[in-house]
């Protein structure tokens, strides 16, 4: 198990450094900052200062390395627009993304994985076409549209709940439930079909003739085994959430680490990114990891050498 | 006896003061909050440091400058009593007296050359230099008098102070928590002062007590980012904020239909055209940029586009300008034959013409180009669209790099030629593509003039071989519209700066 954790956490820092190269590059392919930060007036000499300023005159792989070495210390610099650190800006704004998150992900959880067993324990049931089709529109209905519809029904037709902003749980309703919905649908196909392929086992027919409750087939035999693709997708979900906040973020003026990134890149703040991207990257290589340990505890099988 | 007879007149004087302290808190607990929503959240609040509409919005009320603009934006006192021209080069501003800053320190003549040499510093140089770099110095004369000695004649320097860079800072309060404490904790002599602010989320400023004019009727203003138009606009529907900015021609039907709320616009003081790149052939031809000007129905654009909320332009400068524009001259001419005679004379043949745009940067700014560009091709010109993410359109305009024909919105930020046209177009400017010794020889001269009158005359004459050589194909004045409360009163203005202090409760 040691040596799987070492193993596992050279990937990790290999997979971090990775990304942040990316976004470096990228980055700096995509456009000038100094261009957007100056007003109109500004002449060739102030953008010339001012990306002396910024330490963008250098030469590339002096700006790397530079910038490795001070990410190695936690340092992501200074926001070209915001003037602070960029490390700063990303933890006030992570909260939010994680608390957005975490709260679509329980009610993506709550309402997919039994809607997902009774679907499968009726196949072809009323109950079971109902659920689904519900589960193609919530994975093929973009989240932008969804989250307009909750506002025009639930802020505005209805007013139940405030439209932006964070602060109470109120608040939190609408985005969490937007931001859910396509993780709800597809988390609930899965556990549908997971849950089919194991009921259609000899040892849940040996149950069965054992005489055993459906109820106990159900939720101790069958989901036990059907529960390593169901928690699979769940991690890769919440990893998604994470990252796929910005629609939502944006549509809700949710102050998270999405729409922090989304300003950054329109600026070309490349300390905001890098850092944003980073910390996100960070989330989901953590909840992978957190995955493939809970594997062990789902199936003894698993094991890590 | 429990009033001894020297103590008796505190009885009821504690009483009135009591009273009146209760009134007071009464009113203060009865004001509402003010809530305005913006497209974006504020970067920073250091007036020196940002140009951008969202936080200029916020500096123009935690801050005052020492001219400002009233409702109908004329020059009026602000800071500065009055002023006057001393000599060619020296104008003298008198301080307004008994005005403090929001942590009670004075307003002196001190804050007044702290904030206009830092705004015109070389090193680091501000987003404002360019703006005020007209300014050589500050000379204090009294504790309430300045003189601002400029490099050459400046007839424009109040109108200048009256925009962003002229916003006065507090010295001793600077000097004592450095920038950084400034950043985070900034103070002006502006209505609303400064209470907190969690970014992305809500800015919030309490009225000022002590402001040189009446206290603003609201307990507090509070700023917060709407990025999502349709969100913003359901929020201002919802009663969750009192004020919107940036609404889009084609919302403002549902506003109007909705009973709580309204719109405000007023024409933008600029216009949305497209700067011709005069060096790549054949746009070099005189007659092939004319016939493009004919070609164009703006009429059609501003109907069906803006949906009647904007203006057909009738000269070089659009309609707010104070000097130079001539409104007797009739809206710009749509005549499609003409367009394709002028061609024909040309002898153009057909090369390609790009027509460039950024995407989601100005109000319809994709169907736009699309129009203009299916406009172009209907007399015969091989127009092409090519639309750009925002950046690149950046450093395309820094570059000069246009590769044919590219849509902006130059603003007369001054209200002025000058501060339109020949800030982008002087030698070296944003968009230097095209010369002309007269053009350049008028507008060049006439930014030095004092006398209003020979002034115009200039700008009359500029206009004209502007119009004739069309280095701009100027499409339309577009209104910047607004949306508020139905229970406020409020005006838009052309500069489309949100003053707190405009905007007023219904009685």
């Amino acid at each position: 198990m040691r040596r799987y954790l070492i193993r596992r956490l050279a990937r990790t820092i290999f997979a971090l450094w990775g990304i942040s190269t990316i976004v470096f590059i990228v980055m700096r392919l995509s456009g000038d900052p100094a261009v957007l930060l100056l007003p109109q007036e500004a002449s060739v000499e102030d953008v010339r200062r001012l990306r002396q300023e910024l330490g963008l005159d250098e030469p590339f792989p002096v700006q790397y390395l530079r910038f490795l070495g001070n990410s190695l210390r936690g340092n992501f610099g200074e926001s070209f627009r915001h003037k602070e650190p960029a490390m700063r800006l990303v933890r006030l704004h992570l909260w939010a993304t994680l608390e957005l998150s975490f709260a679509a992900f329980c009610i993506a959880t709550v309402v997919a994985v039994p809607s997902g067993i009774l679907a499968a324990v009726k196949p072809n049931s009323l109950y079971d076409h109902a659920a689904m089709s519900l589960a193609l529109v919530g994975q093929s209905a973009p989240t932008f549209w969804i989250g307009i519809m909750l506002i025009l029904a639930f802020g505005l037709g209805l007013p139940w709940f405030p439209i932006g902003g964070r602060g109470t749980w109120k608040h939190l309703v609408m985005p969490a439930i937007t931001l859910g919905a396509f993780a709800m649908a597809s988390i609930a196909r899965l556990t549908r079909s997971a849950m089919l392929e194991v009921t259609r086992l000899d040892y849940i027919t040996a149950a069965r003739a054992k005489g055993l409750g459906e109820g106990r087939i159900i939720w101790r035999h069958a989901l036990k085994n059907a529960a390593i693709p169901i928690v699979t997708i769940m991690g890769l979900q919440f990893g998604a959430l994470l990252g796929g906040a910005v629609v939502t973020e944006t549509v809700f003026s949710w102050p998270g680490i999405g729409r922090l990134a989304i300003q950054g890149i329109y600026n070309r703040d490349y300390p905001v990114v890098q850092a944003a991207v980073f910390t996100a990257a960070v989330f989901f290589v953590g909840i992978n990891f957190v995955v493939d340990l809970l594997y062990t505890l789902l199936d003894p099988r698993i094991r890590y050498e | 006896m429990l009033w001894s007879s020297q103590h008796r007149w505190v009885r009821p004087a504690s009483l009135l003061f009591t009273l009146a302290w209760v009134c007071g808190l009464a009113s203060w607990a009865l004001a509402r909050d003010l809530v305005i929503g913006q497209g974006t959240d504020v970067s920073h609040l250091d007036p020196h440091y940002s140009t951008s509409a969202s936080d200029v919005n916020v500096y123009f009320n935690l801050y005052d400058n020492l001219v400002m603009r009233d409702e109908n934006l004329n020059l009026a006192p602000g800071l500065a009593a009055s002023w006057k021209l001393v000599d060619d080069k020296t104008w003298q501003f008198k301080l307004r007296e008994g005005v403090v800053f929001h942590n009670s320190d004075p307003f002196t003549a001190e804050d007044v050359k702290f904030s206009l040499e830092r705004a015109i510093a070389e090193n680091p140089r501000t987003s404002v230099y360019a703006a005020l770099n007209t300014v050589e110095r500050v000379d204090i004369l009294a504790q309430d008098t300045v003189n601002l000695v400029t490099k050459q004649p400046d007839p424009l320097l109040p109108t200048r102070l009256s925009y962003y860079g002229g916003m006065m800072l507090p010295r001793q309060y600077f000097e004592k928590v450095g920038m950084e404490g400034f950043r985070k904790e900034p103070i002006g002599t502006g209505p609303i002062k400064f209470v907190e602010w969690k970014k992305n989320e809500h800015l919030v400023f309490a009225a000022n007590p002590r402001y040189w004019r009446p206290p603003i009727p609201y307990a507090r203003v509070i700023y917060k980012p709407y990025p999502e138009t349709a969100s913003r606009i359901a929020a201002l529907l919802a009663g969750e904020v009192d004020f919107i900015t940036a609404v889009p021609p084609d919302q403002v039907e549902v506003i109007q239909k909705s009973g709580t709320a309204k719109v405000e616009g007023a024409l933008y003081a600029g216009f949305f055209n497209y700067t011709i790149n005069v060096k790549i052939p054949p746009l070099d031809n005189t007659l092939i940029r004319q016939a493009m000007h004919y070609a164009i129905d703006r009429q059609a654009i501003v109907k069906k586009l803006w949906r009647g909320r904007g203006v057909v332009p009738n000269d070089a400068y659009p309609n707010v300008d104070r000097i130079g524009y001539d409104k007797s001259k009739p809206p710009f001419e749509y005549d499609p034959k003409k367009a394709r005679g002028l061609l024909a004379k040309a002898g153009y043949k057909g090369q390609e013409i790009k027509v460039e745009s950024a995407v989601g940067y100005l109000a319809n700014d994709k169907q736009l180009t699309e129009t203009v560009a299916a406009m172009l091709q209907d007399v015969g010109i091989n127009a092409k669209v090519q639309m750009l993410e925002y950046s690149v359109r950046a450093q395309k305009l820094r570059q000069k790099a246009f590769e044919g024909l590219m849509l902006g919105d130059p603003t007369s930020t001054l209200l002025d030629p000058d501060g339109m046209w020949w800030r982008l177009m002087q030698p070296g400017g944003l968009v230097d593509y095209w010369r002309h010794p007269e053009w350049d020889r008028l507008m060049g001269e006439a930014r030095f003039l004092q006398d209003p009158k020979q002034r115009d005359a200039h700008y009359k004459q500029a206009a004209k071989i502007f119009l004739d050589e069309t280095p701009m194909l100027i499409i339309l004045q577009p209104e910047k519209t607004f949306a508020l409360k139905k229970d406020l009163n409020w005006k838009a203005r052309s500069d489309e700066i949100v003053v707190v202090y405009d905007l007023r409760p219904a009685k």
